[in-house]
């Protein structure tokens, strides 16, 4: 019960009222952020970081703490009342969220995400709490070996899992690789396709790279259709914004059951909560099919309430692995990496140790957020809708206006604003074209950590490649991958069998 | 991870029906403008090749050294890029045959001038200033994006840049450039 003591000493920090009020502006914002389309809780941790530069480390994560679920509040509201999902992770919510929208259950559609987000993160977030400390434990058992296969592993399930083309999802991949290799290599000391520009000694930045290929590249796509496409018009939101008894009985299973599919994935790296989301939506349409009265395609309130669950729950988790490994496991994570090692800490194993004070007022202030959230995004959803009533292109203006002015504050060089403007392209190019984008985060995130794992295991086998697996740690990592694999490849050839009768 | 959902199948109605349109009635390059990655591909590996070699690997390096994982990279670059590009003229991209094709193609107008005035804001944000670039950027984005009111824009955009200026350079102490206006406000 050392963690719970521990704990309450967090919650003393967090609970001071400047802290609180930090909290409270970091949840706004990251739900203001997530709620616009387009932009998910990575963009909202990206755009809002120089906005903490000049507060204090502890200060600056509790914030941050706020920001992180936040914008996984936010990004679902959009989906369930336009069908423009904010990120990935909220697509699986929209299927059935927009139905119930538009049969007139906006409001209990909003509440059962609210609700699910809150119960996923919750019980994530105490799983942390009380396992975190043990799993820096573990890590210590992990050497360079097992981290590049833990970083294969990554690389491959998301390129293969999350897009519907393995080759595209490859080449997005690769993309991420080679920007992430820019720079003064950590080990040898040369300078790589830096062309001696000394603004690319440091590499580029995982800000600059996310704000580019998320934001603008998404402003530039805006931009590409903004006389094209059909208006799209909201779900005007009225009635009440709780669930009965009846309806949260209803969703009470699903919300538990996404919880379980989101806890595990928040460690395993993936490409984010994707995978999980649209898990939990496919078991409970599995199961709902089994029901006397299938409720899918109607409107499910499980369907919205089990990916909801799911989506928060694993970054919950994925905070988890960032503190006690030093792992990031999503985009969203690799920024809040660059924001520790911006503040000269390094989140792994030794962090426990050394900042503890400030990982317990983080966790602390966690929990705080999330209870906040749920009293900012329940009663009020139908508020952050409007939102939506701010002109398309005043809306857009002010992101590009924030994207440039995150790019520079983070660096002050105009260098970086040119690089964010070319990645941008490209990302309004991949976009263009369906390449998926979050393997290009893994790539730019899990890319160092790959490369250094990989050399460091060779330079002490003296060049043997056998040294890549010798321990059953990464025997189970490859084999848990190649069933991965093969289950995707049934799914995929099961499918197309079914689109062909 | 932002998708748009365009891009992801089956959201509900947002989906369009695409109708495919007959043989013939189109040039070699309709639906198969995607080559364009594969060509971005093949430059990015072109980059790394070229940086491979001309990298100056410091004396007693160990082995494996800086150049091992390029290596491994642009290896794996050149063969996406290869399949792509193999991908990508067997299987054309559908043409949906709405409204002549008009919402099918990109919107360059528009698109150039978002990307435009980002390029302007980068280049003048030192030597101008925050308080002028910022509201040139914003100007230039809600214009491509469809605003028809150039004049209230313009004093939009400079209340948003003062606003972000106020917030920011002076409540949250961010440096921002002050340019030629240095020395009048701070």
């Amino acid at each position: 019960m050392e963690s719970l003591s521990l704990l309450m000493e967090g919650f003393s920090q967090a609970l001071t009222p400047m802290n609180l009020l930090w909290v409270f502006v970091g949840a706004f914002l990251g739900t203001a952020v997530g709620v616009l389309p387009g932009l998910g809780s990575s963009m909202a941790v990206a755009l809002l970081l120089p906005v903490t530069f000049s507060l204090d480390p502890v200060g600056a994560f509790i914030m941050f703490a706020g920001v992180y679920f936040g914008g996984l509040f936010g990004d679902s509201t959009m989906g369930i009342l336009m069908n423009t999902p904010g990120g990935a992770t909220a697509i699986a919510t929209t299927f059935e969220g927009h139905r119930m929208a538009k049969t007139g259950r906006a409001p209990q559609a909003l509440a059962t995400s609210a609700i699910g987000a809150f119960i996923g993160g919750l019980i994530a977030t105490t799983l942390v709490v009380f396992f975190a400390p043990k799993l820096a434990d573990i890590a210590v058992m992990f050497g360079p070996a097992e981290y590049f296969a833990l970083a294969v592993f990554a690389f491959i399930a998301t390129a293969s899992v999350v897009s519907d083309s393995v080759i595209k999802g490859l080449s997005a991949l690769v993309i991420g690789l080679a920007l992430a290799v820019v720079g003064i290599d950590g080990i040898s000391g040369a300078s790589r396709f830096t062309a001696d520009m000394p603004q690319l000694f440091d590499g580029i930045s995982i800000i600059v790279i996310t704000v580019g290929v998320l934001a603008l590249g998404e402003v530039l796509h805006v931009a590409s259709r903004i006389h094209r496409d059909p208006k799209l018009s909201a779900i005007a939101v009225s009635g009440r914004p709780f669930l009965s008894k009846r309806e949260f009985r209803e969703a009470l299973p699903a919300w538990l059951r996404g919880t379980a599919f989101g806890v595990p994935f928040g460690v395993i790296p993936v490409g984010g909560a994707e995978v999980p989301t649209f898990m939990a939506y496919g078991t409970e349409r599995q199961l709902d099919r089994k029901r006397r009265n299938p409720q899918f395609g109607k409107g499910a309130i499980r369907g919205v309430a089990a990916p909801e669950a799911a989506g928060n729950a694993t970054s919950g988790t994925a905070m988890g692995a960032l503190l006690a490994l030093g792992l990031p496991t999503s985009a969203t994570a690799a920024i809040m990496l660059a924001a520790f090692q911006q503040y000269g800490l390094q989140p792994g194993p030794l962090l426990f140790e050394r900042n503890a004070d400030l990982v317990w007022a983080l966790l602390a202030s966690l929990f705080v957020g999330l209870v906040m959230l749920l009293v900012l995004n329940l009663p009020f959803a139908p508020l952050w809708a409007k939102l939506l009533l701010i002109p398309k292109p005043y809306l857009y203006a002010g992101i590009t206006v924030f994207c440039g002015l995150g790019v520079y504050a983070t660096s002050a060089a105009t260098s970086d604003l040119l690089i964010v403007l070319a990645i941008g392209a490209l990302g309004f190019v991949l976009r263009r074209y369906g390449f998926p984008l979050a393997p290009i985060m893994i790539g730019v995130v899990l890319g160092p950590l790959a490369e250094t794992s990989l050399r460091n295991a060779m330079m002490s086998s003296g060049g043997e490649i056998a040294v890549l697996v010798h321990s059953p740690v990464t025997w189970t990592l490859y084999g848990i991958l190649a069933l991965v694999l093969v289950y995707t490849a049934w799914r995929r050839i099961v499918s197309r069998a079914r689109v062909d009768v | 991870m932002s998708v748009d959902a365009q891009d992801s199948p089956d959201t509900g109605e947002l989906a369009r029906t695409p109708e495919q349109i007959p043989e013939g009635q189109h040039g070699f390059w309709t639906g198969r403008s995607g080559l364009v990655v594969a060509g971005i591909l093949a430059a990015i590996g072109a980059y790394l090749v070229v940086g491979i070699v001309i990298m100056d690997v410091p004396e007693g390096a160990k082995v494996p050294g800086p150049t091992f994982f390029p290596i491994l990279i642009a290896i794996a670059v050149f063969v996406l890029a290869a399949l792509l590009a193999v991908q990508t003229l067997r299987k054309p991209e559908p043409v949906p045959a709405t409204e002549g094709n008009a919402r099918f193609h990109t919107d360059w107008k528009s698109l150039g001038l978002v990307f435009g005035s980002f390029l302007a804001f980068a280049l003048l944000l030192v030597p101008v200033g925050w308080l002028i670039s910022a509201a040139l950027l914003f100007w230039g984005v809600s214009r491509a994006l469809g605003s028809r009111r150039p004049l209230f824009d313009v004093g939009l955009a400079l209340v948003f840049s003062s606003c972000i200026q106020l917030a920011f350079g002076a409540g949250l102490g961010l440096n921002l450039p002050g340019g030629i206006l240095e020395g009048i406000y701070g």
